[in-house]
């Protein structure tokens, strides 16, 4: 992983690191460059401009400013980084010993020095200082004090998840002492943290050591720090205001160079990725062409024509949804079944036009059938159009319930909020509908339970309380992603009953039903089309497509499912291949018992083999 | 709720138990005789007859637990000791400046509040456009730039240059209402510029966060307008990371205050302190000291209530 990030990581830290490491070598070289005494006065000279022979001007002792700057430098970073060090080494002595030990180790140590992050920072230097007077020594006592709460916490915390990992089980259990898994195995792993909170170390120190010296109880004159000669500048701010500019930039460059290191270090070693924001959220993007397509065949409800999706992946470009074409007739109900990452639930978003950021439609249409009987192409409204079908005419039910459901809202407000987002309706009408749907899908007491909030109820309830949401206006097409997966098996049972329920009494609502387990397709669905690798492989009545599977990924799939008086199950051999990594042929050739030489090389097209039927199979005539 | 709250106030109490105990431990865990530490200048051994008065006068030469039980008393009693250089009530003192320091701290929060979360909000849903990264540029700079350097900058610019607001001072707002409002808004300002960066950070990556979560997409599936969903489901979800984050800062926030308040000469609590200390009153040093940290407790208590008015969920927790 090291090998391949380090592209990446030398041009995320190039620029910062250099930055530090010039600071940091000035800081180091400043005795052997040809600079003026730091802190020879020459009094005649005060606040003199720019020269020759002093670059910078002098202060208000006649000193030369250059040679206090970068003096200066080498004063406040040698407090940082030794303070920083020291509170390093304590603090990471006392987080190891707490997270390795525990118990009463863990009290006296990382408890113990947690207990002065109680203060803000400044406070306990000022105390320290206050007993022992100014000056350099005193300041970086104090700041190593202060720091080493922080280290602590970061070690523990690391140490705590680290020693239950296997190799150090391994360790224990062959009897190695513990300092040397400590230092030897536990301190390696845990470094990439401590290298992030040393490098903010440095930067917080920087802070309070220039805030300490400009109060005057930090460095003590005539030593020159930044500090100090941003308060030296102060007082004759009015005569040479110049002089401000150098101590203020010094201090605030290092400062930001070192933040900056930080975040890249951060993002380098912590390598959860940024979330981009929805790709809804880019104007400009929705194509705001009329949403009323040509008429062709007019669809019963929908139909979805060759949708083609394609991702961006550091791999390359991958098509995780392939030529997909389905159609629904009102009051029918479509099964999409395939195991996961066949692409299933990335053509249920598509069809609401809710595509996450990096996937992005390339081709296809879906034509769906509005109320008013106009026939739309999803894919070519503009997103307000998009909006106004979602929720009303097209509703979407997800497959966890306990995430789906905003956690800061009560029930009865998040279904009230759907019916006004696209009724005119008053707040109490849309509230009082609310509890009528809420009672519709079977909730018990659905006054009260309008009025809780999404982790009071339990996980078939807020299910049905999603439901609720869904169907609140009574829309066309429902699409159900994964509805049941979530839940307990007996709850699994009810949530089909009910969204039966719901189509019987609907003015023939159709409903997509998105799934892995074939028993609830048998249950629930009227066709089914089953996806393999981003492609339908088979399509069909429910029945006769459980009698006669044309596809050997049907037929598997089918000897698969437990059965009550057959107890021998069969497994697919083998994996769904990666997207990145399709076979060139048949997709599903490389794990088909029944593959000719042929099925690896000619990808099978879709054809039509019965009145209402479709398979992705060569053989699909001898598949048995 | 009731019970959170109960919990929280429980362990605030503790936390100022905690942070009296260490006050009056650090003076006996420096090496070496405090007395004669506070009394030193520049190395010259002090005078024994002035550090034995001193020691007796601290109460130094009393036992140890005797010590803290008549510190633990005193303290209970709201009673901070005397002044060393005037004999005064450092209680007294506290009680006067207090105020100013609280009013400076809510004006700063305010403003940074006001300029940070918009505007993080705004760059989250332009995330990668130029406006973006302007403004996360900006908030890199006011993150890295010390808030003593912005406020010399502001004196410097708005009260020598531009002459707008004056370098420093106070007026009683029961005097001069306007008056008042103009000294409090450089002081307020500078602490308001990292506060408001942070801020801004924040709420930018909450936002980002929330956005990539199961109910905001479940929320436009369910048709609801972008400003609905912007403005109800993802910065309602995205403020309890941002409160979280700001009661990690409340600690160098209130130690803002003390160069701030000496920079422009607030007579609040903080700026006292740095008097105190170049003067080595060690009394009136603890006496500040404690106030202040017990007024972080205090502040992450308040934060702790707030949180749970934010999220149902942790009510219950």
């Amino acid at each position: 992983m090291a090998r391949r990030a380090a592209p990446r990581a030398v041009r995320l830290l190039l620029a910062p690191g250099a930055l530090v490491g010039l600071v940091a070598g000035v800081a180091l070289a400043v005795p052997l460059l040809p600079l003026g005494d730091p802190i020879r006065m020459e009094v005649a000279a005060r606040l003199a401009p720019p020269s020759g022979l002093h670059w910078l001007g002098q202060d208000e002792y006649g000193r030369d400013v250059l040679s206090r700057v970068l003096w200066g430098a080498r004063v406040s970073l040698a407090v940082a980084f030794l303070s920083a060090s020291i509170a390093g080494l304590a603090g990471i002595a006392l987080g190891l010993l707490g997270g390795y030990f525990r118990g009463l180790v863990e009290l006296v140590t990382v408890r113990a020095v947690e207990s002065l992050l109680c203060f803000p920072p400044i406070l306990l230097a000022l105390l320290v200082v206050t007993l022992l007077g100014p000056g350099a020594p005193t300041l970086i006592v104090a700041l190593a004090i202060l720091y080493a709460p922080g280290y602590a916490r970061v070690a523990y915390a690391e140490t705590l998840s680290t020693r239950a990992l296997d190799y150090v089980v391994a360790q224990q259990a062959l009897g190695a002492p513990a300092g040397r898994i400590l230092v030897r195995t536990v301190l390696p792993n845990i470094a990439p943290p401590l290298l992030i909170q040393f490098s903010l170390t440095v930067a917080a120190a920087l802070v309070l050591e220039s805030g300490l010296s400009f109060l005057g109880l930090g460095v003590v004159p005539p030593t020159p720090s930044w500090g100090l000669m941003i308060r030296g500048a102060r007082s004759t701010m009015e005569q040479a205001p110049w002089l401000l500019l150098w101590p203020c930039l010094a201090l605030t460059g290092t400062i930001m160079a070192l933040n900056l290191l930080c975040d890249r270090l951060r993002d380098l070693l912590d390598p959860r990725a940024g979330v981009a924001a929805g790709g809804w959220l880019a104007r400009g993007s929705a194509l705001l062409l009329p949403g009323i397509a040509a008429p062709r065949a007019p669809p019963a409800l929908l139909e979805v024509e060759a949708l083609t999706i394609e991702i961006a992946t550091p791999a390359g470009m991958i098509r995780p949804v392939d030529d997909v074409s389905l159609a629904l007739t009102q009051g029918e109900t479509l099964a999409l079944v395939g195991e996961s990452g066949s692409g299933k639930t990335l053509t249920g978003l598509a069809l609401l036009g809710l595509l996450p950021a990096a996937a992005r439609l390339v081709g296809g249409a879906v034509r769906f059938a509005a109320r008013d009987g106009t026939v739309h192409d999803v894919t070519m409204l503009s997103e307000a159009a998009r909006r106004r079908l979602r929720g009303d005419e097209i509703a979407m039910v997800f497959q966890d319930p306990g995430t789906s459901l905003s956690p800061v809202h009560r029930i009865g407000a998040q279904i009230a909020e759907t019916i006004r987002a696209h009724r005119p309706i008053s707040r109490t009408a849309a509230a009082a509908r609310a509890v009528a749907l809420l009672h519709e899908v079977g909730l018990p007491d659905p006054a009260q339970r309008a009025r809780a909030f999404p982790h009071e109820l339990s996980g078939g309830q807020r299910q049905r309380a999603m439901i609720a949401s869904a169907v609140a206006n009574r829309p066309r097409l429902l699409i159900a992603d994964e509805p049941t997966t979530a839940l307990d098996v007996t709850i699994q049972a009810q949530i089909l009953d009910l969204l039966a329920a719901l189509k019987r009494q609907g003015e023939g609502m159709g409903l997509i039903f998105i799934t892995h387990n074939l028993a609830v397709v048998a249950e629930i669905a009227d066709r089914v089309a089953v996806m393999y690798a981003g492609e339908i492989v088979e399509q069909g009545p429910v029945g006769e497509v459980f009698a006669r599977p044309r596809h050997p990924y049907t037929a598997a799939l089918i000897a698969s499912m437990p059965d009550d008086d057959d107890a021998r199950l069969t497994a697919i051999p083998g994996t769904v291949p990666r997207p990145d990594a399709l076979p060139p042929g048949c997709r599903f050739a490389p794990r088909c018992s029944q593959a000719a030489p042929a099925c690896d090389e000619i990808a099978p097209p879709l054809q039509p083999i019965a009145p209402g039927r479709e398979s992705r199979c060569l053989k699909w005539r001898e598949v048995a | 709720m009731v019970g959170y709250a109960a919990r929280r106030l429980g362990i605030a109490l503790a936390l100022i138990w905690v942070v009296a105990t260490i006050v009056f431990l650090v003076i006996h865990l420096i090496p070496g005789d405090p007395a004669e530490l506070l009394l030193s200048q520049g190395g010259v051994a002090p005078d024994p007859a002035a550090v034995a008065e001193l020691r007796a006068r601290l109460g130094l030469d009393r036992p140890l637990l005797t010590q803290y039980a008549s510190y633990l008393g005193r303290l209970a009693h709201g009673d901070l000791g005397a002044s060393l250089l005037d004999d005064h009530a450092v209680a007294g003192e506290i009680a006067l400046r207090l105020p100013r320091t609280i009013e400076l701290i809510g004006a700063a929060g305010l403003i940074a509040l006001i300029l940070g979360l918009p505007a993080g909000t705004w760059a989250a849903l332009r995330a990668g456009s130029a406006g973006d990264r302007a403004l996360s540029g900006l908030a890199g700079i006011g993150l890295s730039i010390p808030v003593f350097v912005v406020g010399t900058l502001a004196i410097l610019v708005f009260a020598q240059l531009l002459r707008w607001a004056p370098a420093g001072g106070y007026v009683a707002f029961a005097r001069d209402p306007a008056r008042h409002l103009i000294e409090l808004a450089m002081p307020a300002g500078t602490i308001a510029v990292g506060l408001g960066a942070i801020i801004f950070r924040m709420t930018r990556s909450a936002v980002l966060e929330v956005f990539g979560r199961d109910h905001v997409r479940a929320a436009r599936a369910r048709g609801l307008t972008r400003t609905r969903i912007v403005l109800h489901h993802v910065v309602r979800g995205a403020l309890s990371p941002v409160v979280t984050v700001l009661a990690l800062h409340l600690g160098s926030l209130l130690g803002g205050t003390v160069l701030v308040e000496f920079l422009f000469n607030w007579p609040g609590l903080s700026g006292y302190l740095v008097r105190a200390v170049e003067a080595r009153d060690y009394p009136e040093v603890v006496g500040i000291v404690l106030v202040i940290s017990i007024l972080l407790v205090i502040l992450n208590f308040a934060v702790d209530l707030l949180y749970a008015v934010l999220d149902p969920r942790v009510r219950h927790v």
